[in-house]
């Protein structure tokens, strides 16, 4: 399908998780959700190590929002759908709970809320983005691992980022103040 | 300078508000810009202020879910009495006759055992305005025994400071931070996004604590301690920064008095036994000291847990000897140390007044002592901090003041329902001593009073109302004409007026002091001399008995009582479970999940054990402590609930040190 609609993409940078959970509480206040489901969900890997030599890290995770979903095409009440911007919902008017959507989706992310018994997963904030505004975790995160725009702004940014480290490493080499 | 502005983020709220009030966030003492959306008296949306200079923007899981406390079913909104402990509260219809009682109570306990029979605790969720409240009473009262959520009376608070730090945005001036036994990334997230800011800009992170924890995890160099021994490695680092000459000696004449002195006690102190009390070895002490004598400006960041003990003040010595103090980006940063010392005793009467120098005792000391007859706590400091101390035993008069019924509340035989911070305007103090007014968002539930409400109510029963002159026409506290006396209380905030603070433009704070060298450490002090051996008190004494050492850790998703009662914290994890290494479970048949019980000499915590890496092998930490966040290096066992003591002390004869 081709389509002129603005499409975005959400990026994230792990390296700079620092595990706070903000976007997960973000999320969960923007669309009023009880402990799980989690549609944003950062997992902790690690400590893994020996002695004192460990790493852990942190990575945000949340719906891929695939070009060609399987829960969209599973949904037997239609309520899962996929927007001409790319975005994957599920419309809570018609969702019945039946949970297909979960079975199908490879990488389980729609899960059931049990306080409405309605699927709950990452909508791509879409009542903010219509308004304009960043989704809820990306705006909060204090870490700025979270990246949000059109996919030619998020490139151009990582790359400043990588040229500025660059950039930056000499600089110090010169003794200049960065 | 290179610099580059992120790419924008668009920020907002969709929700329908009548009301968007500007505030600060009170969760922790970062001080986060806050834009609150109100409909109806109701919070309907949180967005973090992107001009405010401390988190542009940035919100932490706390300072954006703290909203779920206000409106939760569990809310404690009623005074409240029972007649015997484990009996049901009787609600009351309003604060009059719960206070009516209270006094009664209190003036018996007074009349049959003196003024000391009352010892009040004071938790940082009863807000500033509660603890100094609970100050001037206890002054006018006639004893001492007052204590913050560190156990310490708030005098102490902020000993050892003498200045408040530049702000955690200097920090990408630095070119290296040193994080002593502080999990910023953890307990204050939007103060560590400045530290990866500083990291980006080339800063070297390097971070010290015995847990391997998130800011362990995001350091560049780390180093494993033993805990509670930052003060300790402080020493041991200017001990050798001296012997090898890395200090600035024009730094040293122009801060210190005695420098000759001063570094006469270091060339006596020996390093002799460190490597075992710091559990790191020489080398690695060398390599981080020769690392931070090249690296100036360097900001070195430490625990608020440090200050309660030994040798705090080395800190301060070494950023002043090393001449980082004074230069952008360098300097000492104490967490939780941004709220000046107040006066507020000195123009109350009372029979204090008569013995100011009187030191305030210990708790051990109130408890050796056997008097006590009433305690006043607000939110959980009675099970968090008073309790371990068998302080509440056997004592008649436990009054409550909280939102959330919480192991105080269900020690208490009264309780006063508090408003949150959300409900009540005040000064909030940050960590950098930035002063800001916290504007309410929204009016408390019908019942639920501020901490200042509580001791004017008080103290009006005790004909003291004199002393608490700041009523409104409805007998409430007048919170700007408090906030307004107490500036003036203290050198380091007097000449600031309430309503420049109320007014201060977007993007710009006030900090205090407010007049230069109005600070009582300003110019040269005396420096912190070095001991004659390093060898401290405070190491665990880790026996045949107790091979293993226990410290309370919170986890990042829990602190205070507040979310402990989010709906949802609550199923993330378990509050009562215990982190042991997979080593040390191994040798001890213990797997992930098991019920467990932590052993010390001051007593048994039962838990879930939680294997991970995140302690090492001679240590368990328990979000639980023993004895709140007092804990660090208690001389702990753990074994499985069916095994016995004994078998776990043999099999620990194992574990490699």
């Amino acid at each position: 399908m081709t389509t002129h609609a603005k499409r975005h993409i959400w990026l994230v940078e792990a390296s700079r998780c620092m595990g706070c959970f903000g976007c997960e509480a973000a999320c969960k206040m923007e669309h009023g959700l009880p402990g799980e489901p989690r549609p944003v969900r950062v997992i902790q890997a690690g400590p893994v190590g020996k002695g004192d030599d460990l790493v852990m890290s942190f990575q945000p995770t949340s719906c891929c929002h695939c070009d060609r979903p399987a829960c969209v095409l599973a949904c037997p009440a239609g309520a899962m759908q996929k927007r001409e911007d790319g975005i994957v919902f599920s419309d809570l008017e018609l969702c019945i709970g039946c949970q297909t959507c979960a079975v199908a989706c490879p990488f389980g992310v729609p899960q059931l809320n049990p306080a409405s018994g309605k699927i709950a997963k990452c909508d791509g904030c879409r009542t903010r983005i219509d308004k304009g505004m960043s989704p809820a975790c990306v705006v909060k995160c204090p870490s700025g691992a979270l990246f949000f725009g059109s996919p030619a702004r998020v490139v151009h940014e990582i790359r400043i980022q990588e040229a500025l480290k660059v950039a930056k490493a000499f600089a110090r080499e010169e003794g200049e103040p960065v | 300078m290179l610099d580059h502005l992120p790419m924008t983020r668009s920020p907002g709220s969709h929700r329908d508000r009548e009301d968007q009030v500007t505030t600060v966030c009170q969760e922790c003492s970062v001080g986060c810009g806050l834009l609150a959306s109100v409909r109806g008296g109701r919070i309907v949306d949180i967005q973090g202020d992107e001009q405010h200079p401390i988190s542009r923007g940035r919100l932490c899981a706390r300072g954006t879910a703290f909203v779920q406390g206000l409106t939760l079913p569990e809310r404690l909104v009623r005074p409240a009495v029972r007649k015997k402990r484990g009996g049901d509260f009787q609600p009351l219809d309003d604060w009059k006759s719960g206070m009516d009682l209270l006094a009664e109570r209190l003036r018996q306990a007074r009349e049959k055992h003196g003024p000391d029979s009352l010892l009040i605790g004071c938790d940082l969720e009863g807000g500033l305005d509660f603890h100094l409240g609970a100050m001037r009473f206890a002054h006018l009262w006639g004893t001492s025994q007052v204590f913050g959520s560190l156990g310490q009376p708030l005098d102490s608070w902020a000993s050892g400071l003498d200045g408040p730090a530049a702000p955690c945005s200097d920090w990408v001036h630095s070119r290296c931070l040193l994080l002593v036994e502080t999990d910023l990334a953890a307990t204050h997230p939007v103060a560590f996004a400045w530290v990866q800011e500083a990291q980006r800009r080339g800063a070297q992170v390097v971070a010290a604590d015995a847990l391997f924890t998130a800011t362990l995890a995001k350091a560049d160099q780390t180093v494993r301690i033993k805990p509670g021994q930052g003060n300790l490695l402080g020493l041991a680092l200017t001990k050798i920064i001296l012997a090898e000459g890395g200090q600035s000696a024009q730094a040293v004449e122009a801060g210190f008095k005695d420098a000759a002195g001063w570094a006469a006690s270091f060339e006596q102190m020996s390093l002799e036994g460190v490597e075992v009390a710091l559990g790191i070895s020489l080398e690695e002490l060398q390599h981080l000291a020769r690392l931070l004598a090249r690296s100036g400006p360097v900001t070195v960041i430490t625990g608020r847990s440090l200050a309660n003990l030994q040798h705090h003040r080395i800190w301060r010595t070494l950023a002043t000897a090393m001449g980082w103090t004074g230069q952008r980006g360098g300097g000492w940063y104490p967490v939780e140390a941004g709220t000046p010392p107040f006066a507020v005793r000195a123009d109350a009467g009372g029979e204090k007044s008569k013995a100011k120098s009187e030191a305030s005792p210990t708790l051990a000391e109130v408890r050796a002592r056997g008097n006590l007859q009433a305690v006043i706590c607000s939110g959980n400091s009675l099970s968090e901090y008073l309790a371990p101390f068998g302080l509440a035993e056997d004592i008649g008069v436990v009054a409550h003041f909280g939102s959330f019924p919480n192991a105080t509340w269900e020690r208490a035989s009264m309780t006063f329902p508090a408003a949150l911070w959300a409900e009540r305007d005040g000064l909030a103090f940050s960590n950098d001593g930035a002063v800001q007014w916290g504007a309410k968002i929204v009016e408390p539930p019908a019942e639920c009073r501020s901490g200042l409400d509580f001791w004017m109510e008080l103290a009006r029963r005790f004909g003291w109302e004199a002393h608490f002159p700041w009523a409104t026409e409805d007998g409430r506290g007048d919170r700007a004409a408090f906030y307004g006396w107490l500036m003036a209380q203290s050198s380091c905030t007097a000449g600031l007026q309430l309503n420049q603070l109320q007014s201060v433009q977007p993007g710009s704070q006030i900090f205090w002091p407010a007049i230069e060298g109005a600070l009582p450490g300003a110019g040269k002090f005396a420096p912190h001399a070095a001991p004659v051996a390093l060898a401290s008190g405070s190491q665990a004494a880790v026996t045949a008995d107790y091979p293993l050492a226990l410290q309370m850790a919170r986890s990042s998703c829990r602190s205070g009582d507040a979310s402990r009662f989010w709906p949802w914290t609550e199923s993330l994890a378990r509050e009562d479970a215990v982190q042991i290494n997979p080593e040390t479970a191994l040798l001890l048949g213990i797997e992930n999940g098991d019920e467990v019980v932590i052993d010390t000499p001051q007593g048994a915590l039962p838990a879930r054990a939680n294997l991970s890496r995140v302690v090492p092998r001679w240590l368990v930490a328990s979000y639980k402590g023993m004895n709140g966040d007092g804990v660090n290096g208690v001389p702990a066992l753990v074994h499985k609930i069916d095994q016995l003591p004994d078998e776990a002390r043999t099999l620990l004869k194992n574990l490699t040190p």
